[in-house]
């Protein structure tokens, strides 16, 4: 039962994020929101609840499974994308090491000393 | 053969039940094959699948119709992140200055060269749209995608392509600039190659995972926050 009053507080967590993000017209996922208020009501709390855990670890535990529906739908849309390879390869690839070498370098500038310490 | 497939179709039973399988199965040849670092086990289940779809005739539309059931947890699922968010709360604070400048430059720039690259080489709205949350973990990229109005398979894939390519160069790029810390490269894992870069952090160490899990979660709700209304900004302007 552990696991179906942990899945009513997730629920209610997103149903409140979703009101929240309705009625403030933020361009935000409702999960995101919830997401956040859990962390701020866990935050408050001091500590996990049973209930909650039971139910959050087996559902991120799952998540790889969820995205799947979505996931499978890139190789039927192959066909749909010819001619703009080049572009989605391009920024894909080009981005992520552009992207890598900025939070590596700025990071490294930021922590200094202490980065090259802790080895 | 076509009319009991139709009536298998009419409730999203078939379709559940086969993304599961797929899910399990794709789990075990990827485990046969001796679970190379570089692919997702998540890519083996979609291609199986994606095999057993085109076999069975069954058409991509309809099945997703029923798979939506399943996607429906991803709602519930994104605020269970809340959890292991504020179980490294101790490390946040930790290093908050540092965290501070870097995450929302490092999560705006994953976003901003990408869609910079592809715009240059004249890709679409749809596509940039698509392209954007590259580096979001995927619950919190597909809500994302559908408020930017790009298409959720089409960024799937560039998440599935972002993870594996991040982990080759975050190595590639660490060791150049001498960097062996593993706070460094687990952050840098998370925040470029979310999920996937996370597995892969966790195998270098238990530090480098747990930096790793926090870009990620971070990465994600700075870009689900910030991105929605940076999209924005080139329309309000012209």
């Amino acid at each position: 039962m552990a696991v179906l009053r942990g899945f009513l507080w997730l629920l209610g967590f997103l149903l409140l994020g979703d009101i929240l993000a309705t009625l403030a017209g933020l361009p935000v996922s409702a999960g995101v929101i919830g997401m956040l208020l859990l962390t701020a009501w866990l935050m408050i709390r001091g500590t996990v609840s049973a209930d909650i855990a039971a139910a959050a670890q087996p559902l991120i535990g799952v998540l790889a499974m969820l995205i799947m529906p979505g996931v499978v739908g890139v190789f039927f849309i192959l066909g749909t994308l010819a001619g703009q390879w080049l572009a989605i390869l391009a920024a894909l690839v080009g981005g992520t090491l552009l992207s890598v070498f900025t939070t590596l370098w700025l990071m490294r500038r930021l922590m200094g000393k202490e980065s090259l310490d802790h080895e | 053969m076509s009319e009991l497939l139709d009536h298998l179709l009419a409730t999203p039973l078939l379709a559940i039940a086969l993304t599961l399988a797929a899910y399990f199965a794709g789990g075990r040849l990827f485990r046969l094959v001796g679970a190379p670092a570089w692919c997702p086990p998540i890519l083996v289940a979609a291609l199986l699948l994606a095999g057993v779809l085109a076999v069975l005739g069954i058409d991509y539309a309809d099945y997703r119709e029923g798979a939506g059931w399943l996607m429906l947890l991803l709602g519930p699922a994104t605020v269970a992140l809340g959890l292991p968010l504020y179980q490294q709360m101790g490390h946040i604070r930790a290093m908050w200055r540092p965290l501070l400048v870097c995450l929302p430059i490092s999560a705006l720039m994953a976003a901003f060269y990408a869609v910079g690259i592809a715009w240059l080489l004249n890709a679409p709205p749809e596509i940039l749209a698509s392209l954007a949350p590259k580096s979001v973990t995927a619950p919190i990229a597909i809500g994302i995608t559908e408020q930017l109005g790009g298409s959720v398979s089409l960024m799937m894939g560039g998440l599935l392509l972002t993870g594996v390519v991040a982990i080759g160069f975050v190595d590639l790029v660490a060791r150049w600039l001498k960097i062996r810390d593993p706070r460094l490269i687990g952050l840098a894992l998370g925040i470029n190659g979310h999920a996937i870069g996370t597995v892969r952090a966790f195998e270098i160490g238990p530090t480098a995972g747990a930096f790793a899990s926090l870009g990620m979660s971070l990465t994600g709700i700075l870009t689900a926050l910030l991105l929605p209304l940076a999209w924005q900004l080139p329309g309000l302007v012209g």
